[in-house]
């Protein structure tokens, strides 16, 4: 077989002008090897794909194959090295799977001709080496998730490419046909043919991945071998969950074999009077490195109550705590309003009203901030000298998403000027949280409780 | 691989073979057939004779003058129109339900009919000869058509979704001037003739008039003829035309073309007949299943043989005229129903 690799260099792509959905990526891939895409929904996998398909074309840099732009390759040229699988969708009409395979005859056939008895046999074959010659007068349509995929896999071997791009071809497989497509996408490695593979299975790519791109947002956020690069903390940055990696045994907690997803635990933060409590515990490993809590649960579930508690005990012990926390203002049993309250001088100014008609420059649905009193707390946020504790109630979607309120509570965080920072959040925000903070520690639940 | 099926599948290919040579040969019997069928009665003998006469001169001077021109001047452009028509619609049906993905899709779906239908509506409503209307209603098919795809071009997302919309608002513009034309026709004179030609018919056909509908047709369904496997990858949508090698734009808009020639052709000389285009392609794909390969063959078969089978029930059943378009509605609905609710698989 011929050594065809296929390079990516710096390419950009964006749908509508201005908002780039993948920035300066690149790759290299070498004949027999499979190269994993991972990262969350939307980071760009898909648009990768299609660009290295050359179904998209970069709007800046270039896809190179065997050193030669893709783009001086003409359409059938392209075919024939290059072949794509898309998400598993069901066609309009039920063509039988050696129709489907069949297809992938056109970049080798005339304008107007159709399949000789040569191609006929050559599908056979091909599906025969994804072990489907039984199936291949049933329709399409009738098979299931994980033949389907390997029809299209056979519709790339009959294609002859010597590279097969597949998007998702795992996703919505039960495990045993995610194993049949995976093992035959192996096996097919040792003829010289090469994969790049999206996928959300990290697990996946530890076991039969050479290289992993990790993507987000766009951008590549990692590139490498998976055993290097896929670890608790690239994970949380990618995904924004909690992770923890199990290793191969005797290996000495060198080879990972799977990564798996932690729930945040609901951990009992305890009282810092008790030496024995959980805070208490966050305290003395501050004295390596800073550390993070992040306090989440739903409205109503004593956040603001926690950290105020929080202070005042840490406060009695001598720490220096300092921040912002966001009372509620309550009138007849509703919420009509947040103040917010320098932890230090107790200085307190009203923060946001129910929206009215009204609008001002920063709002959400619901609240309508004060400029005034937003400049105020950025202010004290901004110049908080380094101390034992920072308490920010609350971080919500307006820092986390659209980078307005707070910010200066998210660099001051970022900076990691003190011993322990307690950032109130809403659990929606969580992934967003650990994503920019992979460390922190997570407080959620039902708060009044303990 | 087993023996067995090695063994089943020359058999299947086989069977495939006879079925889809025989509904090729069908539109051809029930050609000759539907010649002998009429007031006035002629065996097929005599019909072939009267066909070779031509060339023959002495083959068929037994049989009256008035019943050679009956054959040759009437029954026989009737019939070749039906056959052609039929035909026509056959194949632009089924090649447009491949490249809009949609099997709920007819010649109509881009407005042609709708167009012509205003085209043929205007030039009666002026008196226009019967070639006037002709060539009007061609002309404003290929407009409504080309409005629809310019309108389309303003877009710049999913431009088939587009074009489909656009297609239902040109035809319903359309539709509304010819419903303006109706009524400042005059009651008793230009409203029929124009009610009469939306409702379809072959009746005023001549050897004259079928010429640009033989040029279409038959240009158009050999081009169809070829890229008929090329159908199979444009169903698969853009994306995957293009990862196997086709360039699926290019592709699409020549075969909007040719589509759009034929339809206009036939409707301009036949009157809107509908449901053909949609009925036949379900019926072809019963027959011999969605691969393209096969199926437009044998919807050009099946089209040309069912429109020959309408249009003798609509000149026979009764002693005046049943309109096609409305024969066509009545037969092909039901067949429809029939049809949805036996294909397995999808559609």
């Amino acid at each position: 077989m011929v050594i065809v690799e296929l390079a990516a260099k710096h390419i950009s792509y964006s749908y509508t002008p201005g908002k780039t959905v993948l920035h300066d990526v690149s790759l290299t891939l070498k004949s027999g090897e499979i190269l994993y895409l991972l990262g969350p929904n939307g980071g760009g996998k898909t648009t990768l794909l299609s660009c290295l398909a050359g179904l998209l074309q970069p709007k800046s840099g270039n896809v190179y194959l065997d050193d030669q732009p893709l783009g001086q390759y003409s359409a059938a040229e392209r075919a024939q090295q290059i072949g794509f699988t898309p998400q598993i969708h069901v066609p309009a009409f039920g063509y039988t799977v050696k129709e489907m395979a069949l297809m992938g005859r056109a970049p080798h056939l005339k304008w107007l001709a159709t399949p000789s008895e040569k191609d006929n046999r050559i599908v056979e074959e091909s599906l025969e080496q994804v072990g489907l010659s039984e199936l291949k007068d049933r329709s399409y349509t009738e098979i299931s998730g994980g033949e389907r995929q390997l029809v299209l896999i056979a519709r790339g071997l009959a294609q002859r490419c010597s590279i097969l791009l597949m998007d998702e071809p795992t996703a919505h497989l039960d495990l045993s046909n995610q194993y049949r497509v995976l093992e035959i996408i192996q096996n097919l490695t040792r003829q010289g043919l090469s994969f790049i593979v999206s996928s959300h299975a990290p697990n996946d790519a530890l076991a039969y991945a050479d290289q992993v791109l990790l993507l987000n947002g766009g951008w590549v956020t990692d590139y490498g071998k998976p055993t290097v690069i896929l670890n608790e903390t690239s994970l949380s940055a990618v995904y924004g969950i909690q992770s923890e990696v199990i290793y191969e045994p005797n290996s000495n907690g060198k080879i990972p074999r799977a990564v798996v997803h932690r729930r945040p635990s609901a951990i009992d933060p305890g009282s810092l009077d008790d030496p024995n409590s959980t805070l208490n515990k966050v305290f003395e490993m501050s004295i390596e490195t800073p550390q993070i809590i992040v306090v989440t649960g739903l409205s109503g579930a004593g956040k603001t109550t926690f950290c105020m508690e929080l202070a005042r005990v840490a406060r009695n012990q001598g720490k220096a705590v300092r921040g912002i926390i966001s009372p509620g203002i309550y009138k007849d049993g509703e919420k009509i309003g947040i103040s917010i309250r320098d932890l230090e001088t107790g200085d307190e100014k009203q923060l946001a009203t129910l929206r009215g008609n009204n609008t001002s420059e920063i709002s959400t649905p619901r609240w309508q901030f004060n400029d005034e009193s937003l400049t105020w707390a950025n202010r004290i946020l901004g110049k908080i000298e380094p101390g034992d504790l920072v308490i920010i109630d609350e971080l919500g979607p307006l820092e986390f998403l659209r980078g307005e309120g707070l910010v200066a509570g998210l660099s001051l965080i970022d900076s990691g000027q003190f011993r322990v920072a307690c950032a109130v959040v809403r659990s929606s925000l969580l992934p967003k949280v650990l994503q920019r903070w992979p460390k922190s520690i997570v407080i959620s639940g039902n708060l009044e409780k303990s | 691989m087993p023996p067995s099926a090695n063994m089943s599948n020359p058999g299947l290919q086989l069977s495939k073979k006879i079925i889809i040579g025989s509904l090729i040969i069908l539109p051809v019997v029930l050609f000759l057939l539907s010649l002998t069928l009429g007031r006035y009665q002629l065996g097929p003998f005599g019909v072939v004779r009267v066909l070779l006469s031509p060339l023959f001169t002495d083959l068929a001077n037994d049989i009256p003058e008035v019943a050679q021109r009956l054959i040759l001047r009437v029954r026989l452009p009737r019939i070749l129109a039906a056959l052609l028509v039929g035909a026509s619609y056959g194949a632009t049906g089924t090649a447009l339900q491949a490249i809009f993905k949609n099997p709920l899709v007819d010649s109509n779906i881009l407005g042609v009919t709708t167009g012509a239908g205003f085209g043929a509506a205007l030039a009666l409503l002026w008196m226009g000869s019967q070639w006037q209307v002709q060539i009007s209603a061609f002309v404003f098919g290929l407009v409504a058509v080309s409005l629809a795809f310019l309108g389309s071009r303003l877009y710049k997302t999913t431009p088939l979704l587009v074009l489909t919309l656009m297609g239902i608002l040109v035809g319903s513009l359309f539709s509304s001037l010819t419903s303006l034309l109706k009524y400042v026709a005059d009651p008793l004179d230009t409203l029929p003739s124009i009610t009469f030609w939306l409702l379809g018919s072959l009746t005023s056909i001549t050897w004259g008039r079928m010429l640009p509908l033989m040029i279409f047709t038959i240009g158009g369904l050999v081009f169809l003829w070829l890229i008929r496997w090329r159908l199979n990858i444009l169903s698969l949508g853009d994306d995957e035309a293009k990862s196997l090698g086709v360039d699926p734009t290019t592709m699409k808009i020549v075969i909007i073309v040719c589509t759009t020639l034929m339809t206009a052709a036939a409707v301009s000389v036949s009157g809107v007949i509908g449901w053909v285009g949609l009925v036949i392609p379900h019926a072809g794909r019963l027959i011999v299943g969605p691969d393209h390969k096969h199926l437009l063959p044998v919807t050009i078969g099946l089209g040309a043989s069912f429109l020959i089978l309408v249009d003798d029930v609509a000149r026979t059943l009764l002693p005046g005229e049943i309109p096609l378009g409305v024969l066509t509605g009545l037969i092909g609905v039901p067949i429809l129903m029939v049809l949805l609710r036996r294909s397995r698989t999808g559609w």
